[in-house]
This record gives structure tokens, sequence and C-alpha cells, in this order.
């Protein structure tokens, strides 16, 4: 503040050469200008300790100030000298403000040059240069401070070196506005952010750039009134600057609020995957994904527990939130919010609670889900393993048995022939006990997994069971169509179990039907026995293993089995 | 009579090809899986094929499917299907495009190889023949409403035989009674079951087997 009061000060005492020029607008435009590109800075370096930015915003503030001090006015030979040297500091650091925003760091060696060049061009060419072969009093500004660094008077030097530096800087303004406006046309998702910034230096630059050029044919700046009117324009570009830098630094605030605001509606319906939908409308990156860490085995899942892997794709990355040492969830997100890293923290910060909180939920749905899946192995395991057994039953131990029967008939036809009685009987009754054999093997193979479930499907095999059943077992509308072996083999296990559970209940009938509703498979089973008292726990252990339901009543049974 | 025996497992083809050679069969050829069973038969030309049910390659059904590109193809060769299966859907299955000149018995009912030759002489005469333990569990079967229990003995008797696959003929010899007798029994027996009385004759053992599984 004091800064701007000296220079105004400084510029009210030789109105004729300043830019405030004594008149009202003038000075408040100064100060406006000023004040606004310091006070943002300030207020950035409030928010982000750490980020050159604000460091740059506040000199690229300081340095409008400087031209003023060129003036006899200030009064110090100190003043003065830092007037003639700097006064042309404030664009490039305009510039470098507006490339480096919002983290502080360029972006490229072509930012690093450019710059580089416009500080030397600023700083040397247009500043300590001329002001080294420059003696105020010499040229008759004899209430002129001295100027401390002052070599040897040379008119005709100081005009090349203005005249060259007029040039260069032209070059400098254009090559600064160029990266600036490519920053703007490559901005996409962030152009929210960056746009209100780089649009009013952009325009600054020009308006630099344009009042050179304007001082070409004088070769050197001054302030008539072409340039006073320019410099009223670039007050106001400086001012939207200051306001576009200014901006974020309360919408992050707010975007904290707001978070916060989610956060307690999140704790108040329990929905999955709310917080990546929160954080995708706070951050305004519609392709955000939010993935969770499991502490168990150190894999990624989706806030509904399904494994994945965080695959940043082109222009996207990760961004991991820690609690203490350990990734508990990664971000994966926009590069350019990397850009906004205040806004990415604060909003993160907000809603640690409801990450920490979906990140343990999505873990139990993943232990849940891996819990399904190895019960669907075991009982799919299980049944394979019988379905083996029927098939080594039927293929080699039956087969077997009926060669030797086949060999016991021809042997007893032989015995026949010869007239041996007792070997004859004895063959008999040795065919007959093979025959035996044979018919418990195949009632025990059967018992074991029904080949015909798994050779024609469900409905045979239900035709089938109720040839067998002890009691009337009556199919209606039994669906025709195929599933998969564990869908089929539960539906079958479902009614041979009823069956059995019926019987034992002293039921006089059994009615069943299968269906297939919605991409499930329902088996509904009624009877007649008296009420039932134990609950069929293997059942359900079952139906549970294929992620069905199973509902069981006094006198019914009705089992939901997804089948795709 | 000349036969073709398919079977993959060797010991029990060997042992019905011993069988039926000391029973006076012609055996011209021996198949162990279903396209030399196809091969065999359009080359040799036999009466009956005798087919596993169970063949290579995913030991299931192949033989059923064999059997029935045998009736398709070749209407005068009769098929024999052998089964460890009491599976009367299988048995429908074989019967239900061509209902003449096939049959379905359990493998282990090749032990009585008398029965195996009558069988092969009533394919070859045109008639079906399913096995009676399918036949048995089928009528033993419980129904709520059983119209079975209308019939007299007699006439469940002629039923049981009927979805054997006999003739009225075959029925008669049977039973000792005359045919005239056989035909008034099945038709009674059609009335109450409430089954179309005049069926096509090779399609009522398909009926009775229809009804019987239907269970109403």
């Amino acid at each position: 503040v004091a800064f701007g009061i000296a220079s105004l000060a400084a510029a009210r005492h030789n109105p004729s050469g300043a830019f405030a020029a004594g008149s009202l607008i003038g000075g408040i435009a100064e100060l406006a200008a000023g004040w606004s590109i310091v006070a943002a800075g300030l207020l950035f370096l409030l928010r982000h300790a750490g980020n050159r930015l604000g460091l740059v915003l506040t000199a690229a503030g300081l340095a409008w100030f400087l031209p003023e001090w060129s003036n006899p006015g200030i009064g110090t030979a100190l003043g003065f000298t830092v007037g003639l040297v700097g006064f042309v500091a404030c664009p490039p650091l305009a510039g470098h403000a507006a490339l480096a925003y919002p983290t502080g760091r360029l972006r490229s060696f072509l930012d690093v040059v450019a710059l580089a060049t416009s500080y030397g061009g600023a700083l040397l060419l247009l500043g300590l240069l001329p002001a080294a072969v420059f003696d105020p009093r010499g040229t008759g500004c004899l209430d002129c401070p001295r100027n401390l660094v002052l070599t040897t008077a040379d008119n005709g030097l100081f005009h090349t070196f203005n005249l060259y530096g007029l040039w260069v800087g032209i070059g400098w303004l254009i090559a600064l506005g160029a990266l600036l406006v490519w920053r703007a046309v490559r901005s996409r998702h962030a152009a929210a952010l960056l746009l209100p910034v780089l649009v009013p230096a952009t325009a600054y630059l020009a308006l630099v750039a344009w009042d050179f050029q304007h001082s070409l044919a004088r070769g050197i700046l001054s302030n008539d009134s072409f340039d006073r009117r320019m410099w009223l324009l670039e007050s106001a570009a400086l001012i939207a600057f200051a306001f576009g830098v200014a901006m974020p630094l309360f919408r992050e605030r707010r975007a904290r609020a707001s978070v916060a605001h989610f956060v307690v509606e999140l704790s108040q319906m329990a929905t999955r995957g709310g917080v990546r939908d929160m954080l995708a409308q706070t951050l305004g990156d519609p392709t955000l994904e939010l993935v969770y860490r499991r502490s168990d085995t150190d894999g990624f899942v989706d806030a509904l527990g399904h494994a994945l892997d965080p695959e940043p794709g082109l222009g996207r990355t990760v961004t991991p939130l820690l609690r203490g040492n350990a990734t508990i969830a990664a971000l994966v997100h926009d590069v350019l919010l990397l850009d906004q890293p205040g806004l990415l923290q604060e909003v993160l910060a907000a809603a640690r609670i409801a990450v920490e909180n979906e990140q343990l939920q999505a873990e139990v749905r993943a232990q849940l889900e891996e819990l399904r899946y190895s019960r669907a192995r075991i009982v799919e395991t299980g049944d394979s393993v019988r379905r083996r057994l029927e098939r080594d039953l039927h293929d080699g131990a039956q087969q077997r048995l009926i060669a030797l029967s086949y060999d016991l008939r021809l042997l007893q036809v032989a015995a026949e022939a010869n007239s041996h009685p007792e070997v004859t009987a004895l063959l008999t009754s040795a065919g007959n006990e093979a025959q035996t054999a044979i018919s418990e093997l195949r009632e025990l193979a059967h018992g074991i997994y029904p080949a015909v479930l798994a050779e024609a499907g469900l409905a045979p095999a239900l035709e089938t069971l109720a040839d067998d059943a002890p009691l009337p077992l009556e199919l209606r509308d039994v669906t025709q169509e195929r599933h998969s072996a564990p869908v089929e083999t539960a539906a079958y296990m479902a009614v041979a179990e009823a069956v059995q559970d019926a019987t034992e209940r002293a039921a006089s009938f059994v009615s069943v039907r299968v269906s297939r509703e919605a991409g499930r498979l329902l088996v509904a089973v009624r009877d007649d026995g008296i009420d039932r008292s134990a609950p069929l726990l293997h059942l359900s252990d079952r139906v549970g293993a294929l992620g069905g339901s199973l509902d069981v009543g006094p006198k019914s049974l009705r089992a939901e089995i997804p089948c795709g | 009579m000349r036969v073709v025996v398919a079977d993959d497992v060797m010991l029990t083809r060997e042992g019905i090809v011993r069988l039926l050679r000391d029973s006076g069969v012609d055996v011209v050829a021996e198949a162990e899986n279903a396209d030399g069973l196809l091969r065999h038969v359009r080359l040799a030309r036999p009466d009956a094929a005798i087919v596993d049910i169970r063949m290579p390659p995913t030991r299931t059904d192949e033989g059923l499917v064999a059997a029935q590109q045998i009736r398709s193809e070749q209407p005068n060769v009769g098929v024999l299907v052998l089964s460890q299966y009491v599976e009367p859907s299988y048995a429908m299955r074989l019967i239900e495009e061509h209902p003449e000149r096939v049959g379905y018995l359990l493998k282990e009912r090749v032990f009585d190889v008398a029965i195996l030759i009558d069988a092969l002489r009533r394919i070859a005469d045109g008639e079906t023949v399913i096995d009676p333990t399918i036949v048995s569990r089928l009528v033993g079967r419980r129904r709520r409403e059983d119209r079975l229990g209308e019939l007299t003995a007699r006439e469940r008797e002629v039923l049981h035989l009927l979805a054997e696959g006999l003739s009225n003929k075959a029925i008669a010899a049977r039973l000792f009674v005359t045919e005239r007798t056989v035909e008034a029994h099945v038709k009674q027996i059609f009335l109450k079951l409430r089954l179309d009385t005049n069926p096509e004759s090779h399609r009522r053992v398909l009926a009775v087997l229809a009804y019987l599984r239907a269970g109403a």
C-alpha cells in the first residue's frame, strides 16, 4: 500500500512526466491495477505457501508502480534508479505469472527461454543498459535525483539501446502472448479455470506490445496521450488478470464447503459410488474414476468391490489418497486437474471421511464377492466330482459287470451242453447275482448324478425323477430351455430335496413349476404334507452359491437362480 | 439274420458278439464308434444294427443319434439301442421320429440271449421294442388321479405289452387269447385312458408311453 502511495505521490509531483498524470481516474486506475495484482499475489501466497506464483504476482504488482519512480518526485536516488532500471519489469513478470499459473512451475523449455529473453530484454536492454548511459540532469531534468548506475552519459547510445530494446521487446511480448494463446487453446477441461487468467494477461501483453510499436517512431518509451490511453487499458487488463487469479481461490473454499455438504448427505444415504459422483461433479471431470485399495490383497476395487486396475489413459493421471503412509484409494482423473492443486487438495481433504468409509465398504464387498465365488467353486467342484464318479461307474465297473455276465451266460450254455447240472445251477445263480449288481450299480450311479440331467436337461431329468418318486410328482410348466450345468443341477437338487422332504412329511403329492423370468430360473415346489420344521440348509447353500435366493415356507419352497 | 454290432468297450462288444454267434446270428461287422457303425451299415446292409448308446467322442448319446440316422437313411435296417440307463426319455426320443423297426433294451437284458434274439426278430418284423423295466417303471409311476386304476388286471397286462411295443398278434400269443380279444382290450384301454382310439398302429406305442409319462 505504501508502495502505491509513494508511487502516486511521485507521479503527482511531476504530472507531465507521469502516467497517473494528475487525473483522478489515472490515480485510481494506477492504484487499482497495482494493488489488485499485489493482493491476488499475497492471497495466493497465503493459500499456497511454497508456490512461487504468489511471489511472482506480488512482484508484478509492485513492478507496475515502477515507471512512476523514474520521476523526479520520487525524491531518493535509489528509488529513482530502480525506477529507471525496472520501468518495464511488469510485462515479463505478468507474463511469467500467467505462464506459470496455477502451479508456479513453468511447463516447457520454450516457456523458460521466452521468459529469460523477456527478463533480459526488459531489465537489461530497456533497463540497466540505457540507464547506465543516461544522465537525467544532463538532459535537462534538474530536480531529478542522482542516477546511481550512470557510468558515462552517452545520449546516442541511450537511444540506440532503447530502439533495439523496443524492437526486441515487441518480439518477446509477441512470443509470450503466443505461448499464452497456445495454452488457452489447449486448456480443454480446465478452460473455465485458465481462460479468466490467460485472456487478460494476453490482452495486457498485447497492449504493451502495441505501445512499444507506437514508441518505435519516437525511439523511446514515453507518455504521450496515446500512451496514456494504452496505459489505462493496461490497468483494466491487469485488474481483470488479478480477478482471474483470485476467483478460484474463493472457489476452492466454496468447493470445500460443497464437498462437506455432500459428505453429510452421503452419511445419510448409502449410495454405492456416491463419492465418485460427488468428486466428479465438484472437480468438473465427468470421466473421473475413484478406485479403492484393499488392505488385505493390495489390489484395487471399485465401490461395488469389483477388482480393477487403475489404468490412466491418454491425458489422464493417477493421484493416490493416503492414510498415513498407506494408499487407501486412487483417483484417476484428467491431467489438467493438476493445474488446480489447491482445488484437488481441498476437495480430497473434505471428502476424506467419505472416501475412507466407502473404501471399507468396497473392501467388505470385494471379500463377500470372493466368498460367493469360492462357495460356487466348492459346489461346482463337488458336482463335477459326482459327475465323474457317475461316468466311471457306468463306463468302468458296470461295463465289466455286464461283460462278466455275458461270459457267465456263455459258460452256462456250455455247461448245459456238457450236462453238468450242478455247474449250470451255480453259473445261473452267479449270472443272476451279476444282474442284481448291475441294477444296484445303476441306481447308485443315478443317485450320485443323473446322467440325463447333463445330457438331456432339466425337464427330462425331472420326468425321470417323477418316474421314480415314491409319491405323485406333478410337473407343471417345466421350461424346456437348457441352462448352465450349475444352474440345472441346483434346480434339480431343489426339486429332489423337496420331494424327499415332502415324503418324510407324509405328503400325498408334490407339485413343481420351473419357469424362466427376467434372467432368473424360478423353481416353485408345493406339497400337502404336515408343516416343515427344519430349514433346508444344504439347499440354501447351493442356491446361495450361485447368487440366488431360497424361500422356504411350511409346505412350499421357492428358489430363484440367476441364469443369465 | 445278419447284424452289425457297435460298442466302444471291447469286453462287452465281444461278449455280445459271442452270445449272438452262439445263437446262430450272423455278425457281419463290429464297430467301436458311430462313424464306423454307419460305414459298416452302408456297406454290409444288415437286417439290424445293435448300438451302444454311449460311444466316443463325448460318451453321451452318440448311439441314439447314429440310430436315428440309420433309420432315416436305410428304412430297411432295424436298430436296437443297448443302454445302461432306465431312461424313458431316451427310449421315446428314439421312437419319436421312426417308431417302427427300433428297440431300446437295457444292456444286461442281453444276458438272456433269448430276449435279445426275440427283440431282433420283432424289430426285423417292423415292430417296436421297449425294455420291460422301463415300462414297469412308467406303469408303476405314482399319480394323483390315476386312470390306470380304472383298468382291469387283464387290461393292465395288455397295456404293459402294448407299451413294450408288441403287436396285437404277439400279445395274443403271449396271453394265450385270440387276436380279437386283444383288439377289444386295446379299445377299452384307449377309451378309459381317453386316448385317440385309432392311432396308426406303429404310433400307438408312442401314444401309450407319452400317456404313461405325462402321468396326469
